[in-house]
């Protein structure tokens, strides 16, 4: 892996290079700290260990402990010492090391890290971006696989980032760490392996941009994470069948390209919602609103929501019944097709 | 030494403390306090919904923000510090408007004024405190951050997290309890397992002092002594500034259904301000005229702060949607403009 | 250089086999055994054929005994295997998720009229 990540020191923008998505971010982070003395990393293992997923390997080596650091174990005081030191100029990147310890951080990120600029009335912006392993699909233990993006998305303040693939999660995240807004970069674990050819982008498109990975004319399968790869095999599939499948990868959980889903839904007509997250008040109802609302005329058939059920996120042999199966986002969209 | 009894000791003394200091902690804590008797009114005549009273807290305060430097040190408030906030200098129409619920935060400019947002999570900005002063020691500055906090909040799991990180990183923080003994209607003996805040420090490798917190004198010196240390890299201090709280909760409580407003008296007749006055005398650092003076310029001021605030204009609604982000959203613009349709009209 | 253990479950030896009965082992536990070097010799309805290692490392633990009737698709042999520093190594906690070449479906799709 270091090995790799040394030949991934090539300029952004260059030839493709082969990277799973941990070395992407970690070549991300280190960009953004050889560009911003500012720029600290901290966390839970992220200096001498180089993170629990190694995603941080190597960059305390290369920064210094000053610029990255290990923390005491203590999820809410890595929030609120990001809170302080925003407010001394710095630009936090702290890692809370699983979506599941994000709850004990919840009053920091909710009730101070989303509300400080506006209770100062812009004075003490919060450019601080949580990266937060994310969402399931490795059977690890509890706590280790839970969807928090409504939850996060709900909150005022603050920006959600989820990657679906190397490439994206390297532009994403310098565009996340770049924002003077807080944001909650949610990276998919189960992705967190997958090796390809990735071109290293800096980001072009404003914050709140979707993109479409695969056009289609039948039906937009709309997915976030780890469901973007699902909705591409069902994709795959359903072509074998004569069924062409648009999949949009929305990126960012907030602000939502409402736009975008509207030009995507509007040609397709039908919509089907991938997310891993419980159905109940989840970001799918959110999405089936917003195409609702910009393309109602259009629509062929309702929209389509294939979700985890509204259960506690379970353990490794039932996960692969939890999440969205290849054959439920198929009925789904054979729902659609048949309205 | 004082101890966690209620009993008051004596008088105070302040003959180790330069006059001009004295002077101005007196100055300070009877502006405070006049300031504090016009809030009461003002939420009496309906112009403050609610204000939360520093009352008999007045030395525990100012004294210890007269130890720090405005120009480099940095304050984390709770909601209950408006003495503190005006000894070290922050612009006090603005602080005061976050009583009239002009705008939670206050409309005082925080990092112009070094002192944090005003913050009802109690607790909640003890460990902004240990990030401000981390990231102090690694930009090689010597600022010192002073969190403020209550016997309640030292209940609170980011009060452990923060003095924890602030041990581990030897950061430059100055934990300042003011226990006033009331967590709203819950007493010490029920909030504070071992009866001591300030024992707790030793838990966290760093040295814990207890102070007469109606004593302004004895709480200068253990906050300059705490200051100076985390100013030369010697790291935290914890600092419990026994006190009391003398009034209500907030002016909407009603304490006789949880104590026995005899304490509160005695607390009373032990007025940190009373004490101050009688030592400056007795010090020889004023005389009666001399006070009297301070007195009328004090009242003037309280009095020119209430009308500030009294009559210091509402946010404008679109004010609603101007600090979510820095940079807005599509959706939130939008909103905006439901707002300007829908609700401004 | 890092060891991972992995286990070798046996496989459909046929067309349609659903179980086969070990014959006789080829490697003890603790052996070192070179890729497709031979592992069991086992019999199915169908025939006795030998198994070739599918992997080279140490053996670790030897799932059954000889004479014992194994289903199709229940542990074999687990080995411990040497892994390069360059493969996916997983995190602290849970599985590198394995990627199917060609994910299972029950569903078909009618394409729409339209």
């Amino acid at each position: 892996m270091t090995e790799l990540i040394e030949r991934a020191g090539a300029p952004a923008g260059s030839a493709p290079v082969e990277l799973s998505m941990q070395q992407a971010i970690n070549r991300a982070l280190r960009v953004l700290l050889a560009e911003d003395p500012d720029t600290l990393v901290f966390g839970e293992d992220v200096g001498t260990l180089g993170g629990v997923f190694r995603v941080t390997d190597g960059l305390q080596k290369e920064f210094g402990d000053r610029r990255v650091f290990d923390t005491p174990l203590a999820e809410s005081a890595i929030m609120g010492m990001a809170v302080g030191l925003a407010m001394n100029g710095w630009r936090p990147v702290p890692e809370l090391q699983f979506d599941g310890f994000a709850y004990p951080a919840i009053d920091q990120i909710v009730n101070q890290v989303a509300r400080m600029n506006y209770r100062t009335r812009g004075a003490a912006p919060m450019p601080i971006t949580l990266r937060l392993p994310s969402f399931g699909g490795i059977q690890a233990p509890e706590h280790h696989g839970e969807s928090l993006e409504a939850l996060f998305a709900h909150t005022p303040g603050l920006k959600v980032a989820a990657p679906s693939d190397a490439g994206d999660a390297y532009t994403l995240l310098l565009q996340s760490v770049r924002s003077d807004d807080p944001v909650v970069f949610m990276e998919p674990k189960a992705r967190y392996w997958d090796r390809r050819p990735v071109q290293l982008l800096e980001p072009t498109t404003p914050v709140g941009t979707s993109r479409i990975v695969r056009p289609g004319r039948h039906a937009t399968l709309i997915a976030w994470g780890a469901m973007v790869h699902r909705c591409l095999q069902v994709a795959e599939l359903a072509a074998e069948d004569g069924v062409d499948l648009e999949v949009l990868d929305l990126r960012w959980l907030k602000p939502i390209d409402a736009a975008g889903l509207a030009a995507s839904v509007a040609r397709t007509r039908r919509a089907v919602v991938v997310h891993e997250a419980p159905l109940t008040a989840g970001l799918g109802a959110e999405v089936a609103t917003l195409v609702t609302e910009n393309c109602f005329r259009d629509l062929a058939a309702p929209v389509q929501r294939v979700t985890g059920f509204d259960v506690p996120y379970p353990a490794g042999p039932l996960e692969p019944q939890y999440l969205p199966t290849i054959d439920r986002v198929l009925l789904a969209v054979q729902r659609t097709l048949e309205y | 030494m004082p101890t966690h009894e209620p009993e008051g000791r004596g008088s105070i003394t302040v003959d180790h403390l330069p006059p001009d200091l004295t002077r101005t902690l007196y100055r300070h804590m009877r502006t405070a306090r006049d300031l504090d008797a016009e809030a009461i009114a003002l939420q009496r005549q309906g112009v403050f919904p609610a204000y939360v009273s520093v009352r008999g807290q007045e030395a525990a305060q100012v004294a210890s923000a007269a130890a720090l430097d405005p120009e480099r040190d940095f304050v984390f408030p709770t909601y209950r510090e408006m003495a503190a906030a005006l000894a070290y200098g922050v612009e006090m129409v603005g602080y005061m408007a976050t009583h009239r619920a002009l705008w939670h935060g206050g409309l005082y400019d925080v990092m112009a004024s070094r002192f944090g947002a005003i913050n009802a999570v109690v607790g909640g900005p003890v460990p902004h405190a240990v990030g401000w002063a981390v990231g102090e020691r690694l930009r090689g500055d010597d600022g010192v951050a002073l969190a403020y906090f209550g016997d309640g909040a030292s209940s609170e799991g980011d009060v452990h997290e923060a003095m924890n990180f602030a041990g581990v990183m030897a950061a430059p923080v100055v934990f300042f309890c003011q226990n006033n003994q009331w967590a709203l209607s819950v007493p010490n003996h029920r909030q504070i397992a071992g009866g001591s805040v300030s024992a707790r420090a030793e838990g966290y490798g760093m040295p814990g002092v207890l102070v007469d917190g109606n004593d302004a004198g004895a709480v200068y010196q253990a906050t300059a002594e705490a200051v100076a240390r985390a100013r030369r890299g010697g790291g935290p201090t914890l600092i419990e500034a026994l006190t009391y709280r003398v009034e209500p909760h907030s002016t909407s409580d009603d304490p006789t259904r949880y104590r026995d407003e005899a304490d509160a008296e005695r607390w009373r007749r032990r007025d940190p301000l009373d004490l101050l006055r009688a030592a400056l005398i007795e010090a020889g650092h004023a005389d009666e005229d001399a006070l009297a003076e301070v007195d009328a310029a004090a009242r003037e001021r309280a009095e020119a702060i209430r009308d500030g605030v009294a009559t210091a204009p509402e946010p404008d609604g679109s004010e609603l949607f101007t600090h979510v982000f820095r940079e807005t959203t599509d959706e939130l613009i939008r909103q905006r403009r439901v707002w300007q349709e829908e609700v401004e009209l | 250089m890092a060891e991972d253990n992995t286990t070798f479950t046996l496989p459909d030896l046929g067309e349609g086999l659903v179980e086969a009965t070990v014959l006789e082992w080829q490697v003890a536990v603790g052996d070192r055994v070179e890729r497709n070097a031979p592992l069991v010799e086992v019999e199915t309805t169908k025939s006795a054929v030998v198994i070739p290692s599918p992997t080279e490392g140490r053996v670790v633990t030897l799932h059954a005994e000889e004479n014992e009737v194994v289903p199709v698709g229940a542990p074999l042999v687990t080995f411990a295997v040497t892994v390069s520093d360059d493969a996916p190594r997983a995190g602290i906690v849970g599985k590198v998720p394995t990627e199917e070449a060609r994910p299972a479906r029950r569903v078909r799709l009618k394409p729409p009229t339209d």
